[in-house]
């Protein structure tokens, strides 16, 4: 069966609000209900590719808050899983990051070039 | 008769929606080293980061399915630790216009909701103003 194809360009939204319950939270159970997801990453979201210590503990309150979500994390888990991931060339370079090391299994893909391949794909859809 | 806004060192207004971005997380960031500096902060709240205090959030995140036992605190939980944690220091208002326009208005009992009119008066009230977003 074909796989779907999800585009993710907004990163970085509601560390606090969310914790857990983000895109790739939610593109885990994509992958599993829809038979195979590939991930498309642009814009801001091509630096979850990139290799970062993890995420810092932050104090709020009296307590100290380790649950933030770690899209590195996420994203090594995904692949583990046998999600496909790519991130945009040009998105990166226009992070200054053309150069940075990419995490294990994630290929770099020339913008447009994604598109080209849409129809392989059963569904495409933005996450 | 007029409430009595106390003096803060800091209004806070968050005027952005939470999840949109990671502003409402540098804004409590930044209270939070505020409050550990020394200093007095009010926040005030619009639009719909009038539903980070909400009763009906509970104290904790729904749970999460992939990691069944950990505990993730919701912002209702965060702000009452922010509010418990320094209580002479801290003190969160609502926009009741605001609060009411997104059928949110069952708040934390210690968010103190205000008029739009009112905002002048918690202005006034701090010696600096940072908006945060847009509403």
């Amino acid at each position: 069966m074909a796989r779907a194809l999800a585009l993710v360009e907004k990163a970085y939204r509601g560390a606090l609000e969310k914790q857990f319950f983000d895109s790739l939270y939610l593109a885990t159970e994509l992958h599993r209900q829809l038979g195979g997801l590939d991930i498309l990453l642009r814009g801001r979201a091509v630096t979850y590719g990139i290799e970062a210590p993890p995420v810092p503990a932050l104090r709020m309150g009296s307590r100290t808050l380790d649950t933030l979500s770690d899209p590195r994390r996420d994203l090594r888990a995904l692949i583990a899983a046998g999600v496909g991931v790519w991130a945009e060339r040009d998105a990166l370079a226009a992070h200054g990051l053309q150069e940075a090391p990419l995490l294990d299994g994630v290929r770099t893909v020339a913008d447009g070039e994604t598109a080209a391949r849409w129809p392989e794909y059963r569904m495409v859809f933005y996450l | 008769m007029a409430r009595k806004i106390p003096h803060s060192d800091v209004l806070v207004t968050l005027m952005g929606a939470p999840h949109e971005s990671d502003r409402t997380t540098s804004a409590l960031r930044l209270v939070q080293a505020l409050l550990e500096r020394g200093n007095s902060v009010a926040v005030w709240t619009c639009g719909y980061a009038t539903l980070l205090t909400q009763r009906s959030l509970g104290t904790e995140k729904p749970r999460n399915l992939a990691d069944w036992n950990t505990a993730y605190p919701s912002t209702t939980g965060l702000v009452q630790d922010l509010l418990d944690t320094f209580p002479e220091r801290l003190r969160w208002y609502g926009c009741r216009f605001c609060s009411d326009d997104r059928g949110a208005d069952d708040h934390l009992p210690s968010v103190v909701l205000r008029p739009p009119a009112g905002y002048a008066a918690n202005f006034a009230a701090a010696d600096r103003t940072l908006m945060v977003g847009v509403l």
